[in-house]
């Protein structure tokens, strides 16, 4: 762990460190261990990808880090404040949409909104701005049902933009859709948070996927859920989905899979 | 956007088999006719067992345009119904929303709705007359009574199925348990709740009727007991078939609230609806 913290001293284009944990465990029950001992460091602006089989803890990591769940052990930081429930700078995406079928799109993005204080016209401007951002000028008052998947996730991305958070956690957001459209919106994805720049955690179960976008893959293991190794992705800002078949790009798959294999 | 079918669809094969429907429908009464005129020895006991549908359609332009008594019964057991109905679902969503926030009043409340459901509830009718006389209100009490499980389960039914990864969306939010009540689980709920209603008001009124034969001065019950025991078979079905009709309006009335509250079931009612968010949102297409 301590080489990978060097590393991340070395790479200065990020800010200082926004979330934190050390040692972090959580059990659930009595018995089932869903993270052991989890050590990271995650700085301003970074994008990171989670990566692993399912039951590796990833979901649990995210959960922890949104204050949705509580930990059983070790500490946790935010912005230099332990977690304790969910935070106003922090944003979600889930693998399901989650928008309530009878409101409009911009009504959708407007939740965030709506819950914290009564909703003001600029913040009706700032909805129509992101869901601009997100591709989807002109379905503002579509409701869901009259959106695809693909669109659907938009206007979940649309309205954790709204919510004004600098830490983004995405549970495997396009993990229900289509090869195309996954590639898609993970290129636009990128080039949202990197005008944001937001900080990003994004779990996944597809590898191409986590290296394309990441700084940095936290590459997980199950029984018990552990972080095996963090892999500095040094691909230059904005990168082409070409690179995807690059030698260097293989070569980190590579890694992965071999830390995946092991276990 | 395209919208689906069904609707068009639904349209065609009404004009499609509404003839049918119409030739079934003439056929029986004329056979009903026939077996009036023909079918009996006794004259009398022909009128009294199957009057004849004339004399049915005669009695109902009596009834509604000259001798004008059915209004009167007919306002009475509307009056009835949709008192006990209103006072029954607001019981049983009052309830219903009280066992889905408190795990305890839930395990409380369990033996009694049991008991409640196990009680033919229309037998409470004669308790009631005893207890709040004759009047408008013991037929209110029971049709409140029959009225008020429909939204009691469904509410609760509605409330209870949870969506977890909408909920745990709320909860990132930051938002308060009274909001995500009311913005997620009771909008969520709607189209079971509106169904609850339309339970309620269908069995209202079957229970003011039955507290109108029991005893009372007013109402469709009453007007049709009185036929009967005066053996006019012809105004005593007319009198049914008015509670029919009157019924099936009002429930068209709440099919068509239904139909516009969860109009995201809908597409072409949902094109319509949108527009109108963009109006008032200020924001042109």
């Amino acid at each position: 762990m301590t080489a990978t913290a060097k590393k991340a001293e070395n790479q200065s284009q990020f800010g200082q460190t926004v979330i934190e944990g050390s040692n972090v465990t959580k059990v659930f029950g009595e018995t089932v261990t869903a993270l052991e001992g989890a050590d990271f460091n995650i700085r301003s602006g970074e994008f990171i990808s989670l990566v692993g089989p399912s039951g590796c803890g990833k979901s649990t990591l995210l959960r922890l880090v949104a204050g949705l769940i509580e930990k059983t052990s070790g500490d946790l930081f935010v912005n230099n404040e332990t977690v304790t429930k969910p935070r106003t700078d922090i944003g979600m995406m889930f693998q399901k949409a989650v928008l309530l079928d009878w409101r409009t799109a911009i009504e959708n993005v407007l939740l965030p909104t709506e819950v914290k204080r009564r909703v003001k016209q600029e913040d009706k401007q700032k909805a129509l701005a992101s869901l601009e951002l997100v591709g989807l000028k002109g379905f503002e008052f579509h409701f869901p049902r009259q959106l695809s998947g693909g669109m659907q996730q938009r206007v979940a991305l649309a309205r954790l933009i709204q919510t004004g958070a600098d830490i983004m956690l995405m549970d495997e957001p396009f993990g229900a859709l289509d090869e195309f459209t996954r590639e898609r919106l993970n290129v636009e994805l990128m080039r949202i948070v990197g005008e944001l720049k937001a900080t990003t955690l994004f779990v996944t179960h597809n590898i191409q996927e986590a290296i394309f976008l990441a700084d940095r893959v936290m590459v997980m293991t199950p029984r018990p859920g552990r972080i095996a190794q963090i892999i500095d992705v040094d691909f230059e800002r904005p990168r082409d989905i070409s690179i995807q078949t690059s030698r260097e790009f293989n070569v980190i798959v590579e890694q992965v899979r071999d830390t995946l294999g092991g276990h | 956007m395209s919208y689906s079918t069904t609707d068009q669809a639904k349209h065609v094969s009404v004009f499609r088999t509404l003839p049918v429907h119409l030739a079934i429908f003439a056929g029986l009464i004329l056979l009903w006719e026939f077996v009036n005129l023909y079918g009996f020895e006794d004259r009398i006991q022909a009128d009294m067992i199957a009057p004849r549908p004339t004399h049915i359609g005669l009695a109902m332009i009596d009834i509604f345009f000259i001798d004008k008594t059915v209004w009167h019964h007919l306002g009475s057991t509307f009056q009835k119904a949709l008192l006990g109905a209103s006072i029954g679902t607001v019981i049983g969503m009052g309830l219903a929303i009280s066992a889905t926030l408190s795990e305890t009043f839930r395990k409380y409340i369990k033996p009694w709705i049991i008991l409640m459901e196990a009680t033919p509830r229309i037998a409470v009718g004669p308790i009631f007359v005893a207890l709040l006389g004759f009047g408008l209100w013991s037929a209110v009490a029971l049709a409140a009574l029959v009225a008020f499980f429909g939204p009691f389960v469904n509410t609760f039914q509605g409330l209870m199925e949870i969506d977890e990864e909408s909920e745990e969306m709320f909860r990132s939010l930051g938002a308060s348990k009274f909001q995500t009540f009311w913005k997620l689980r009771f909008a969520s709920a709607l189209q079971l709740i509106s169904a609850g209603w339309k339970l309620a008001t269908a069995s209202a009124f079957g229970g003011a009727l039955v507290s109108e034969f029991i005893q009372a001065s007013e109402g469709m019950g009453v007007l049709i007991a009185q036929y009967v025991i005066m053996i006019t078979m012809d105004y005593a079905f007319a009198a049914l078939l008015s509670v029919t009709i009157f019924g099936y309006i009002l429930f068209k009335i709440m099919e068509y609230m239904d139909y516009h509250l969860i109009f995201w079931q809908n597409d072409l009612l949902m094109l319509k609806v949108s527009e109108k968010r963009r109006k008032k949102m200020g924001v042109s297409s």
